[in-house]
């Protein structure tokens, strides 16, 4: 058993745990998007953000690719990881503003603006599709190409693989080409019409970090939105 | 030069004894310097054959820490082929009318042997190579 | 072998052989032949000597002469001047900016003064391509002594209490990550060089392959008994092809002595090597992402831990190094840790070999020891400024280290402080820029260089700086907000807070540095709509000052486009419509009558 703490609880993780699952079993909840169960964790979305360490030298790293340390110091809801967080889901959205599991991540994080151009891309590049189809379809059809700007999903030369069977598993594990987001703003970049209450702990007990549940989502300090 | 054969630790020093003796020149220092004096007029004397005569007797010693340049013609053409001999800390010695014999025995008594062939000896001292 | 009088070392760095160092090797060697001094002097092919900016170079041992920008034309004055009758051709030889006297000496020339070669000991001494003349000056010794002396452990401490640490950029002790891997039981071991030199303007690792690949076997074989590996890859762009030719004989070079394979040097000890040749990601010198290039995947980082000691090239311990980092290590083993220790600062120990490019008069390559101030590389190796303009700045640690600005030129350059200063140490790339750069423009340019280097894995990096670059894009063609700055920094901070690994947790400083340091530049752009430097097109404009121009026509004779009008004697002027800013004119202007940026020329419009 490995033996660390997460947000000032001494927890006990099993060998080859990831600081994520650790979590999950402890009910604290993360954030994730590119993670799945069934699938090998990416790494790729940055939503599963925790900060680890202790003093000035903390960083933050995703919690569903670093493994369970003996000793490990991790806070799953600090104002860094937040920041962070939003940005990440504010990046995204810019990319694919249609997806609703991107518009309510923005809502349960408060954010409320997207200060970019949008792309109106159906990809986030999270690569649930690529692993979905190598590992529980074992076809290897698709894979990421390219990097950078031109980092895109494809089948081999762009052209009809001979190893996709048409079983869509790709689309329904994606997050956002399938799920639409029926909100009043759906059109425009941000619909935050589920938007109705706003985290005001964070404000005040960033440091001591709510134990109870994850913070900002329990409910007994939220203010309404004006 | 090495060959196909395997190396042992003690065949590095060997080689590096070797080798380094033909190029301990590229760091510029030596224990002595040869100035063979190559103007036209050193050429037409037979400059050449005496600067062959010393590196094959160079070679021959295998000292290491010989340098051998030449310079253009010294003035004094009538008796050339000429040669300068600096060692470390002494005032430079020039020799006049030279044949490879001559050089042969200087390059013996003098530059390995410390000792000037006064008999042969035209000028001590003065002149220079920058 | 036979004695010659004199040997002549040609530069054959890739510098000095882009400029035709090879041509005027032939011609040496004919002409040579013609003078029938063949047998009294010796041409060699050396590693580069680092002054690039004056290549092709030959230098004339023993005379310690220093010839350099040779033409094939200069060959025969040279051959008969100085190799027959012994007088040094001083027209061939460098003259310092503003100096008339030549230095005719290599040890007296400024810019190698006051360098402190060690990792570069044979650059311009050895022939690259020949064993026995690295053997000759101390090679393979140190590797003779690990293997016959001492033990692993031996080699660990040495290695520990020199206090070496990672050439590659993150500074990480060589020591502790040998014996993190030398601890772990799994086998087989390997070992990697990281050759994968990517960032624009750097060429260490690059020089030193090509210089001195045997350094670099030599330190992974010491390497190499130290954790137990049997087998070692070096990673080389296939952007370098004479690094790869240098590093290919060398390779079978050793193999053929008995210094590579089974039974080195008949010590017991078994280690081989092999050549992987990289395919031109910059993300590749990340090492995790290396060691997946090697595996054949694409080249993308993964989370560490498990660090390559425990879990590395197919999944087993791996040491991985950078090219630098090898070849000091035959040097440390071969003249002690304490020689070692008694080099750079407290924390900073050894020399550090950069590439000195952009606007400064010496361009090339210098060793020095750490802790010496930014001031002394630029100004005093480096020559300073060309043309007597204004330092500005100095870009150091690749496309994501920083710049810094002429106030912090009198900082020591150690791992330290310069990431204190918002740079970082990085591979050791210093690109020099004068007060006609763009601060805005640069930081937007290796923005760019990183967006598409971005492996696009991580969503803070792939897409933080492709917004960043977006962003800065926008201030320089003068669409820039107010509100830009704040959420640049912003921006910024997450990127490097956010990203898994290195090329994303570094990708925030060209941004977070030049904000830092510069902010008033953006600024300008932004509020003023003006770009200081006058380097953004889009903000700049030319106009002729009417009280200053002759009326020559050399601007209109200049301009590509004919943009200008007027005829002799006749104040001239430039449609705006036609211009396209190449700038051709004011450069044609004897009497500086055409200006760009200054307050009259905003207000035509």
């Amino acid at each position: 058993m490995i033996t660390f703490r997460m947000n000032g609880l001494d927890v006990k993780a099993e060998e080859g745990w990831s600081v994520l699952e650790t979590a999950k079993f402890y009910g604290l909840e993360i954030p994730t998007l590119c993670f799945n169960e069934g699938l090998t964790p990416h790494g790729g979305c940055r939503l599963c953000l925790v900060e680890i360490g202790e003093g000035l030298k903390t960083k933050l790293v995703s919690s569903c690719t670093y493994p369970a340390e003996e000793g490990l110091v991790v806070r799953t809801d600090s104002k860094r990881v937040w920041a962070a967080r939003r940005m990440m889901i504010e990046l995204m959205l810019a990319m694919a503003p249609g997806s609703k599991v991107l518009q309510d991540m923005a809502s349960r994080f408060g954010v409320t603006q997207v200060r970019f151009t949008s792309r109106n891309k159906e990809c986030v590049l999270c690569g649930l599709c690529v692993r979905m189809c190598a590992e529980q379809m074992d076809a290897k059809a698709i894979g990421f190409q390219k990097r950078g700007l031109n980092r895109k999903i494809s089948t081999p030369f762009d052209m009809r693989s001979e190893e996709c069977r048409l079983c869509g598993a790709c689309m329904y594990i994606c997050p956002v080409c399938q799920l639409r987001c029926q909100g009043p703003n759906a059109e425009g970049v941000l619909c935050n019409g589920c938007l109705t209450m706003d985290p005001s702990c964070l404000d005040h007990y960033d440091d001591l970090q709510c134990w109870m549940y994850d913070a900002g989502r329990c409910g007994t300090c939220v203010r309404e939105k004006t | 030069m090495a060959g196909k054969k395997k190396l042992r630790i003690q065949d590095l020093a060997k080689i590096r004894e070797k080798t380094k003796s033909l190029m301990t020149i590229r760091e510029g220092e030596g224990r002595a310097r040869v100035t063979v004096h190559m103007g036209t007029c050193g050429i037409a004397a037979g400059a050449r054959d005496i600067m062959d005569a010393l590196l094959d007797e160079i070679s021959k010693a295998k000292v290491q820490d010989i340098i051998v340049t030449t310079s253009g013609c010294a003035g004094l053409c009538s008796a050339e082929p000429m040669a300068t001999i600096e060692l470390k800390n002494q005032p430079p010695v020039k020799y006049g009318d030279l044949t490879p014999e001559k050089i042969k025995k200087i390059f013996v008594q003098h530059i390995l042997g410390g000792q000037m062939v006064t008999e042969l000896v035209l000028a001590v001292g003065s002149e220079t190579v920058y | 072998m036979k004695h010659y009088r004199a040997h002549l070392l040609v530069c054959a760095g890739t510098g000095c052989v882009s400029c035709g160092s090879f041509k005027i090797k032939e011609a040496l060697e004919k002409e040579i032949k013609k003078r029938k001094l063949q047998d009294e002097v010796q041409v060699v092919a050396t590693g580069c000597n680092g002054f690039c900016e004056r290549g092709p170079i030959v230098l004339v041992q023993p005379d310690g002469i220093f010839y350099q920008l040779l033409t094939v034309e200069d060959v025969p004055l040279l051959v008969e001047e100085h190799l027959l009758k012994g007088r040094p051709v001083k027209k061939l030889m460098y003259v310092p900016p503003d100096e008339k006297q030549p230095v005719p000496k290599m040890k007296d020339i400024e810019f190698f003064k006051h360098q402190r070669l060690i990792v570069l000991r044979n650059r311009g001494r050895i022939d690259p391509e020949k064993i026995e003349e690295y053997i000759a000056f101390d090679g393979y010794e140190a590797m003779g002594k690990a293997l016959a002396e001492m033990t692993p452990e031996t080699i660990i401490a040495e290695i520990s209490a020199s206090g070496l640490r990672g050439r590659g950029g993150a500074g990480f002790p060589t020591g502790r990550k040998w014996a993190a891997c030398a601890k772990e039981k799994r086998t087989p071991k390997y070992l990697i060089c990281n050759g994968d030199e990517g960032d624009p303007g750097a060429f260490m690792d690059r020089s030193v392959l090509e210089a001195d690949p045997h350094a670099v076997l030599e330190g992974m074989v010491i390497g190499a008994k130290a954790i137990g590996a049997v087998k070692g890859f070096i990673y080389i762009r296939h952007e370098y092809p004479l690094a790869l030719k240098r590093v290919e004989i060398a390779i079978a070079q050793a193999r053929d002595n008995g210094l590579l394979g089974e039974d080195i040097l008949g010590a017991g000890f078994n280690f081989d090597l092999e050549i992987v040749e990289g395919a031109g990601a910059f993300v590749s010198g990340e090492e995790t992402a290396l060691i997946a290039s090697v595996e054949g995947k694409i080249a993308m980082p993964r989370q560490r831990p498990p660090f390559p000691a425990q879990k590395g090239l197919w999944g087993l311990p791996t040491v991985i190094n950078n090219v630098e980092t090898w070849a000091t290590v035959p040097n440390i083993i071969r003249r002690g840790a304490d020689w070692f220790q008694g080099l750079g600062t407290e924390s900073s120990k050894g020399t550090k070999i950069f590439s000195l490019v952009g606007k400064i008069n010496n361009t090339g390559l210098v060793e020095v020891p750490m802790g010496i101030t930014l001031r002394d590389v630029v100004f005093g190796i480096g020559g300073g400024i060309p043309k007597g303009r204004e330092f500005k700045a100095v870009q150091i640690g690749g496309p994501s280290g920083g710049c810094l600005p002429a106030k912090l030129l009198d900082l020591p350059i150690d791992y330290e402080s310069l990431t204190a200063a918002g740079a970082m140490m990085g591979s050791g790339g210093m690109i020099v820029m004068d007060d006609k750069t763009c601060m805005v423009d640069i930081a937007k340019y290796f923005l760019n260089f990183l967006q598409d280097e971005s492996c696009g894995k991580c969503v803070s990096c792939r897409e933080g700086t492709q917004r960043m670059w977006e962003i800065v894009r926008d201030i320089t063609e003068g669409k820039g907000k107010e509100s830009d700055l704040p959420l640049l920094e912003e921006l910024a901070q997450v990127c490097k807070d956010a990203s898994l690994c290195g090329l994303g947790q570094t990708a925030g400083n060209p941004i977070l540095s030049t904000l830092q340091y510069f902010r008033h530049e953006f600024e300008a752009h932004i509020l003023d709509k003006r770009c200081p430097a006058g380097v953004c097109t889009k903000l700049i404009r030319y106009v002729v000052l009417s009280e200053k121009c002759t009326g020559c026509l050399s601007c209109k004779k200049a301009c590509p486009t004919e943009a200008i009008t007027g005829s002799l004697k006749e104040v001239h002027s430039i449609i705006q419509t036609k211009c396209i800013k190449c700038g051709a004119c004011q450069e044609a202007c004897r009497f500086e009558a055409i200006e760009s940026q200054r307050d009259e020329a905003i207000q035509v419009i």
